[in-house]
Parts: C-alpha cells; structure tokens; sequence
C-alpha cells in the first residue's frame, strides 16, 4: 500500500494509511504520559508526527514502516518535551543562548581553574553581557524535563538517566537529609544530593557540576527548582 | 542616594521578582563576580523576598536597594504593604540556605517594618 502511496501521492490513500497506524502513535504517546505533560497534547504530537512518517516513508529502502514510523514519532513526542522544557515566555533566542553558554562554562571553568565571570562568558561566547545575563536568569524558567527526555541541547551529552548513572557512590545519610527539611526527602534524589552537596557540605555549584557531570549552569537550574519546589510544598503544608 | 546606590520599587508580587535578581546580576557582574557568586545571589534574593511577601506576595510594594560596596553588593528590601496579612520570615531551612549563599544576612518583621538586608563579598 505504501508503494501505491509512494506512487499516486492518493489522499485518500493517505488517509487509510494514517488512520491504520493511529493506534501506535496513541501507544507511543502513551508511553511518554505521566511526565507533566497532558496525555491529550502528546497523542496530538504523536499523530502529526505519524502524519510526517507516512509522507516521508520510503518503501523501496526495505524498512519496516512501524520502526521508521516510531522512530520519527519517538523524535517528534522527544522534542515537545525539550520546547515545554520551557516556561512560554522565554524568547527562542534566550533558550538557544542559555543551552550554547552551558557548554561555554564548562570549558572555562577548566581553563581558569574557577567559575567564570560574566564578562569571560560574554567575551568568549561572543555577546553581550546583557544578554548573557539574561540568558543565565532564563534558566529560572526551566521546568524540569522528564527523567528520559533527552538532555538539552548537548550541553551534558547522554540522557539524564544515563547521568544520574555516573555519579559516585557518596551516600547521604538519611539523617541528615531529614534534618534539613523533611519535605526534601520528596523531592528526586539527585537534587537531594545537590542541596546536600550546597548546603551541608558547602560546595559550591561548579565543584558539585564536577562531582556530578554535568554543567555549572544544569546546577543551577536544578538548585533554583529543588527551592522553588520546597517553597511550594512548605505552602500546601501551612508551614 | 549616594551613585553608588540604584533602587528599585517593585509591586510584592512574586512575578516581578526576575527584576530584584537581574538588577543584582547586572550590579554584580560589574563587580566582577563569578557565575557562582552570581547563582547564590538569586538564591539569595529569593529567599529574603519571598520572606516578606510569602509564596502569594502582598498587596503592596517592596523597594529594594542595591549598594555597591568595595568588598561587595549590599541588598536591602523594605515592604510597604496595604494588606492585613504577615509575613511569613525565615524558615530553618531559608536561614541554612542564606547562610550559604550570603555573608551577612537578616530580616526583621517588627515595628520597624517588614524589611532585610544581605551582604555578599567578592572572593579575592
């Protein structure tokens, strides 16, 4: 049929083609619910991506079209997830710059030996130091990805279960976790361990970037969500 | 006020808050702090306003004023509120956080007013 297809460009045929595959686009989706975001939207997602599929299939190279059809909406459901990664009111421009000025951190902080000041940032990425403020404080906008989305950009490389994977071994007693705030031991356990790492131990952002992989700035939104999160449990508790 | 002194009069309103931090950010990064230093910072002025305004904010306004110092950046915050509510001050947890993130820090809601100050100094 997708040879036939292929051939006549037959709208009708089109849509039989779409219509017959809706179930594994809604399965797909289904596999990505529970992650804040409505299961409504990703089946939305889902099928205009099974629509991209259907038009791009090209039978003659041998593959199967439920595998090519999964992988072009398992990319289409990945990349909804990185944009909602965001608050709506970040421009574009500020996300892309924020993600670019990840990586740009890292390498300064190995070729200074310390975190960087903003005038460094700017100069080596090239802008301003407005916007490279501006871009720093668009972190506060993240909202937090799901645990097998794709990290942002490349910035850290490998998905964030793959990081959480790397991390040593130190093991934070629950003790002293509880003693902060017994609301922390609700939150995920990586960002336990960065509150730990902050405000126990008292490292600062780029040592724990270092002691977990990642990048001084995927620190620090982590952090600024780890308290706006305990803020807003500590309301819905009364105290 | 001194030309080393800016203010900013902001509605208590947790939405504007993004305004008292990229004042600080701007402020600081002239004093050339690091992107670490600058981090504590928001830290910092979040959890000092959220202090006097709460999660829901407050009727009212909160003016901040940012002095450069030659060892660093002192914060100041003063509500003035027209509401019948109370600010919520510092948790256990906020006071471990400033101690963290600040030099010096306090917030007072008494008879003086709801208000705070912090100081965060240059390393080096």
């Amino acid at each position: 049929m997708f040879t036939a297809f292929a051939q006549s460009r037959d709208e009708r045929l089109r849509a039989e083609l779409i219509e017959a595959h809706l179930g594994l686009a809604e399965y797909l989706a289904r596999r990505f619910a529970n992650r804040g975001e409505p299961l409504d939207d990703l089946v939305q997602v889902a099928s205009m991506g099974l629509v991209k599929a259907v038009d791009r299939f090209e039978p003659e190279r041998g593959l199967e079209f439920s595998t090519y059809a999964t992988h072009t909406v398992v990319g289409e459901l990945k990349r909804h997830f990185r944009d909602k990664g965001w608050a709506v009111r970040v421009p574009r421009r500020m996300q892309e710059l924020h993600l670019r000025l990840s990586g740009l951190v890292s390498g300064l902080n190995q070729d200074l030996g310390r975190a960087p000041t903003v005038a460094e940032i700017a100069q080596a990425a090239g802008v301003s130091e407005e916007e490279v403020l501006e871009a720093l404080e668009a972190g506060n906008a993240y909202r937090f990805a799901s645990i097998d989305a794709p990290s942002p950009g490349s910035e850290d490389g490998g998905t964030l279960a793959s990081t959480l994977g790397s991390e040593d071994e130190s093991m934070i007693d629950v003790e002293h976790r509880v003693a902060l705030s017994p609301l922390i031991a609700k939150l995920p356990e990586r960002q336990q361990r960065i509150l730990h790492y902050r405000f126990v131990e008292g490292l600062t952002q780029s040592e724990i970037a270092e002691r977990l992989g990642i990048s001084q700035m995927h620190v620090s939104r982590l952090l600024a969500r780890s308290l706006a999160e305990l803020r807003r449990a500590a309301e819905a508790d009364g105290g | 006020m001194s030309s080393d002194e800016v203010q900013l009069v902001m509605p208590a309103d947790p939405e504007f808050l993004r305004l008292a931090r990229v004042t600080a950010m701007g402020l600081a990064s002239r004093l050339s702090f690091t992107i670490d230093e600058i981090d504590d910072l928001r830290i910092a002025i979040d959890e000092l306003v959220f202090g006097l305004i709460g999660t829901k904010g407050r009727e009212g306004s909160v003016c901040m004023t940012y002095r450069l110092e030659p060892e660093g950046l002192e914060v100041r915050g003063t509500g003035e509120f027209l509401d019948t509510g109370t600010s919520p001050g510092l948790s256990e947890l906020s006071e471990l956080i400033l101690d963290a993130v600040a030099d010096e820090h306090e917030l007072a809601v008494d008879d003086g007013g709801p208000r705070f100050r912090m100081l965060k100094r240059r390393a080096g």
